[in-house]
């Protein structure tokens, strides 16, 4: 079980029990959204990995049937909230496919609906435009452990219109797979690959993470092999981090574990970025890679600063400057009918909201527009962030195009230091 | 200003014994009739640390019915915190009992001297206030290093001593052997050594009657002018400060308007009070007499131990002797602890905290002086200068618990004089206060005389440990067949370094020293800048002996290197002296500080966790294009490298 939410909520003065949280529908109020995504969490994992900080837990009472009729009202209350057809849907957790087949394909007819994409079923991206009532495409993902991925599963995915899928690999070594505390078979990779292809979901994303304590440049080149081999349309590779409040952190703190050295993992990230480009894959944000055009949409609205819905426990969203984390425990979130309580929220000053455009914009690689830095730096502390620009710009840390300010590629791996100056 | 007189332990000051005890001889029955009625018997109890002299003066008190059992509270002479936890008296006091042998009264003044080395002139003070000591040892410990300092010290000061042997009920006590030793090392004849229990008050009466018999009476008046020697001063919220004095010459009343000759003040007396142990005001104090006086004297800084008090109407032609300005010999920088190292104390962390602190403090301790510093690293602080590396951790100690300050110290440092190509010489105790190199002569740095008391099995040890630390062997002498004694002249900077601790381990504690400085002398002593990126950072500039040059510097870019954040680029620490390079060390730049995950629900987490770094930068020290945190200079000035 995740207890640190519960903890921090408890810690939250005059919070007790939950009396004193207001709901989403509340702190919408008088915001004007313009939700653009949704993002719903499942909480359900058949084991919890020591590196993960997501809210998820093992569940020891069924409560998938409570949860998904507390989804699908949940899912009836957003649609009055949106003004047009969503351009992405994701589905995380967790493990969403750790729902029973049935309930998983409620769910997502329930998420379907909401965005505005109708009853129907929806085929794979080529046929979105056609279908649609938008001209957006539209991008439905689901992620899953390749464990869960039978010919069942797959069919429900496609059949419920999900055109995407991500798939958390991490590694095809089972000693690093051992180390992060995952518990899949890494051949069961190719073979969920090979299941969602034949129910036509063809855009398919792998996370793979790096640097996991015990690995070399060999071990981790070994794995973007194995992972190209597959010809996933899309790659996330991450630099394992070491969140707070996570076994994994603890067990770094008392000296178990031994992160690998600095060095190491940024010659792996060059390797990822020489090696992926070299097989033909864009690299489009700091942890992400595609084929083509197959950019996540989702993940580009948060780093558009966009506004998406949440739904679910612990899930957070935005609405143009409110950002909030729904109440993270499951019996709090069924109890709270169709608006989840909220448990952080936070309604950004100005200044914040064009730090944190900065922080999520130059991202990605190609980074932000120049008319849209203009914009921002035309608001308060403005003259701040254009000397730290121009700082960096000399620095050689950022680059400036005709058309475009970004991260210069070979300082992607020390972006923070940019970021933080952009704040 | 030249530097002061060395005070040696082995070189009696003569001058001394023949001003104060002029004219009375032991037990001269000729002069006894001059005197008073009441017979006077001045004494103090001398001692190497924990030896029992603490409650050897309890049961003293006790034995002449001035404190009753129900009364005595444990070592009731010290009365701060830390003396008793410490076991060491820092303030010296004088009680007044009385004590009847062979009929007659005697009066019998007990004055309490600081118990350690870096307060030796204190000690000295108070010893001349007496005409004889108590010096007491440990039975199952034996001579040990202040034994030998504090009985010198008495000595030379003429006092007669009174040998005794503490701790006999111990079953580990050996007092034959112990009684050797003193004959052995100090002179003093074996079989006149006293047996005592002060615990179980065993061979006190027969203490207090060898007082009355054995110490010489105090010298009559050699002037009807009034001369009273100051030993002791302490620091009263209700009263002011207290004036401790022995009057040699004439006498004092309250309301007398008196001169300090010292320093020069007139104050007016308010009350006189003697202690026996409870206070008890008197209207007069006459010639041989102990007790204290007010005078609405608002701070230590304005009394000084050793100064004569005179009538201001009919002042004394000349002070009496031995009077000397406090010496500071170690100094230190204390800053305000910042950020993480306050928390959850409850202690004020700022500079106006630290401030008030000290100056509170100063007013009960004058013998620690204090300027305003501002380190470009650290901020503002103060520079302090104290007696001795004792001094130093009682006055920190101080700080933190009487004043409430969490308080960062720097590594100390000794004070240094340095002669000029233009034939003047100039203190300093900074390192960022040293000239150009191209106007210094020569640099010269205090010695002290050391005196080791260890196992014979460690003294090669010992010698290799003095070597090392460019001593120069003396002398080496038995005090019995399994202990001796080492004499080594070393600079002082050696002994703030990690010396202390080295011998106690070396002994596995059965090892114990004393020094006193006695000269200042010139050595190949250079200053190392440390630069960083070819900055140089005068605050971690340090000076030290040519030849463990390079070692230091190495030490203190290990520590940098650890501490500093690598950054964009490499970075280069240096240590140099004058233009030379002597050791480098280089910090690799910085691979990744990238946040590889940031999606929808990080992203309030992820800002936040970047304004945290954009604050601590800001907290930082710029030196050129590096950034330093406040901690890493701390974890380099701080003590023991």
């Amino acid at each position: 079980m995740a207890s640190l939410p519960i903890l921090s909520s408890a810690a939250r003065p005059g919070a007790a029990a939950g009396a004193a949280r207001p709901t989403v529908e509340r702190i919408l109020q008088g915001a004007r959204p313009s939700f653009r995504a949704a993002y719903a969490h499942v909480p359900f994992c058949s084991h919890k990995c020591h590196y993960c900080d997501f809210y998820s837990f093992v569940d020891s009472e069924d409560r998938q049937e409570r949860f998904v009729i507390r989804m699908e009202s949940e899912c009836r209350a957003a649609a009055a909230l949106y003004q047009a057809p969503l351009q992405s849907v994701f589905v995380g957790g967790g493990t969403p496919t750790m729902l029973r087949p049935n309930l998983l394909a409620r769910t997502l007819s329930a998420l379907r609906e909401s965005a505005g994409w109708g009853a129907g079923v929806s085929a794979g991206p080529g046929e979105q435009n056609a279908s649609g009532t938008s001209s957006q495409p539209r991008e439905f993902t689901v992620e899953a452990n390749p464990d869960t991925v039978t010919e069942e599963v797959a069919r429900v995915l496609a059949e419920s219109g999900v055109n995407r899928v991500s798939m958390g690999c991490q590694s095809f070594h089972p000693h690093l797979l051992k180390a992060l505390e995952r518990t899949h078979n890494p051949e069961s990779v190719p073979l969920a690959v090979e299941r969602l292809r034949n129910q036509g979901i063809n855009n398919i994303n792998l996370d793979l993470i790096f640097a996991i304590p015990g690995s070399s440049l060999a071990d981790w080149e070994a794995d973007l092999q194995a992972a190209l081999k597959l010809e996933p349309s899309h790659l996330s590779c991450y630099g394992l981090v070491y969140e707070p409040n996570t076994p994994l952190f603890l067990r770094r703190q008392t000296g178990a574990v031994l992160p690998i050295e600095e060095d190491l993992e940024a010659s792996m990230y060059e390797l990822a970025r020489s090696t992926l480009a070299s097989a033909g894959y864009g690299h489009y944000e700091i942890s992400n890679w595609s084929r083509g055009e197959q950019r996540c949409q989702h993940n580009l609205v948060y780093w558009d600063n966009g506004d998406w819905f949440a739904h679910g426990p612990s899930a957070s969203g935005h609405a143009s400057g409110i950002r909030w984390k729904n109440v993270p425990r499951l019996t709090d979130w069924l109890e709270s009918d169709p608006w989840s309580l909220v448990q952080d929220v936070e309604s950004l000053a100005s200044d914040a909201r064009t730090g944190e455009a900065f922080m999520l914009g130059l991202r990605l690689i190609g980074g932000m527009e120049l008319s849209r830095v203009a914009e921002l730096l035309a608001q308060p502390g403005g003259a701040r962030r254009e000397a730290a620009i121009a700082e960096a710009l000399s620095s050689g840390l950022l680059e400036r195009s005709e058309s475009r300010l970004r991260i210069a590629p070979h300082a992607l791996l020390v972006s923070d230091s940019v970021l933080c100056t952009l704040l | 200003m030249p530097p002061r007189r060395p005070r040696s332990l082995l070189q009696p000051q003569l001058q001394l014994r023949n001003e104060l005890t002029y004219g009375a001889p032991i037990l001269s029955p000729a002069r006894t009739p001059i005197l008073a009625a009441v017979q006077i018997r001045n004494f103090s109890i001398i001692a190497h640390i924990d030896h029992g002299k603490s409650t050897l003066a309890d049961r003293l008190l006790q034995a002449t019915h001035a404190v009753s059992e129900r009364q005595a509270r444990a070592q009731f002479l010290d009365s701060m915190d830390l003396e008793r936890e410490r076991g060491i008296t820092i303030k010296a006091s004088a009680v007044t009992v009385h004590h009847t042998f062979k009929g007659e009264d005697f009066e019998l003044n007990f004055i309490d001297t600081p118990g350690h080395v870096d307060f030796a002139y204190e000690v000295s003070r108070a010893l001349s206030a007496c005409e004889g000591a108590i010096l007491v040892v440990d039975s199952t410990q034996g001579v040990q290093a202040q034994t030998v300092a504090n009985a010198y010290l008495a000595v030379g000061g003429g006092l007669e001593l009174i040998p005794v042997i503490n701790k006999i009920d111990l079953p580990a006590a050996d007092p034959d052997a112990v009684a050797m030793e003193i004959e052995q090392v100090l002179g003093l004849a074996a079989e006149d050594c006293l047996l005592v229990s002060a615990k179980s008050g065993q061979g006190i009466n027969e203490l207090l009657d060898l007082i009355c018999q054995k110490l010489p009476a105090p010298r009559p008046s050699v002037t009807d002018k009034l001369r009273a020697l100051v030993f002791d001063a302490k620091y009263d919220d209700y009263r002011g400060v207290v004036v401790y004095l022995r009057i040699f010459d004439g006498k004092l009343r309250t309301g007398d308007r008196i001169r300090m000759m010292g320093t020069g003040r007139t104050l007016s007396v308010t009350e006189i009070n003697r202690y026996t142990p409870f206070t008890e005001r008197v209207k007069e104090l006459n010639t041989a007499q102990v007790g204290s006086i007010c005078a609405s004297i608002r701070t230590l800084a304005d009394v000084r131990v050793g100064d004569t008090v005179t009538l201001d109407s009919d002042p004394a032609d000349e002070a009496l002797p031995g009077y000397e300005e406090p010496m500071q010999m170690v100094f230190c920088d204390f800053y305000p602890a910042t950020g993480g190292e306050s928390e959850g104390t409850g202690k004020r962390a700022d500079f106006e905290g630290l401030r008030e602190a000290v100056e509170k403090l100063h007013i009960n301790d004058a013998s620690f002086t204090f300027e305003v510093q501002h380190s470009e690293a650290l901020g503002f602080g103060f520079r302090c200068g104290f007696l001795g590396l004792l001094h130093m951790d009682i006055v920190q100690e101080r700080l933190e618990r009487e004043g409430g300050v969490e308080v960062v110290q720097t590594a100390p440092t000794v004070s240094y004089f340095i002669d000029l190509t233009d034939g003047t010489s100039i203190e300093i105790h900074n390192p960022a206060d040293l000239p150009d190199p191209a106007r210094i002569k020569a640099i010269r740095e205090p010695i002290v005389k050391l005196e080791i008391i260890c196992p014979t099995e460690n003294i090669g040890d010992l010698i290799r440990l003095c070597d090392a630390r460019r001593g120069t062997f003396k002398t080496q002498r038995f005090v019995s067949e399994t202990r001796q004694i080492l004499d080594y002249e070393l600079p002082l900077a050696e002994i703030i370094y990690d010396f202390y601790d080295k011998l106690k381990s070396i002994t596995r504690g059965y090892g114990t020293m004393d020094y006193d400085i006695i000269c200042y002398r010139e050595d190949r002593l250079v200053k190392v800048n440390i630069l960083v990126n070819n900055e140089p950072v005068e605050a971690l500039s340090l000076i030290c002996h040519r030849d463990s040059a390079e070692q230091r510097s190495r030490n203190i870019l290990t520590k940098l290197r650890k501490q500093i954040d690598r950054h964009q680029f490499e970075i280069a620490l240096q240590a140099s002296i004058g233009g030379r390079i002597i050791a480098r060390e280089s910090i690799k730049a910085m691979r990744k500080n990238v946040t590889a995950k940031c999606y929808g629900g990080d992203v309030s987490r992820k800002r936040k966790l970047l304004e945290k770094q954009k604050a601590g930068k800001k907290r930082m020290k710029q030196i050129g294009q590096v950034s330093i945190s406040q901690e890493a200079f701390m974890a380099v000035l701080d003590q023991g490298d």
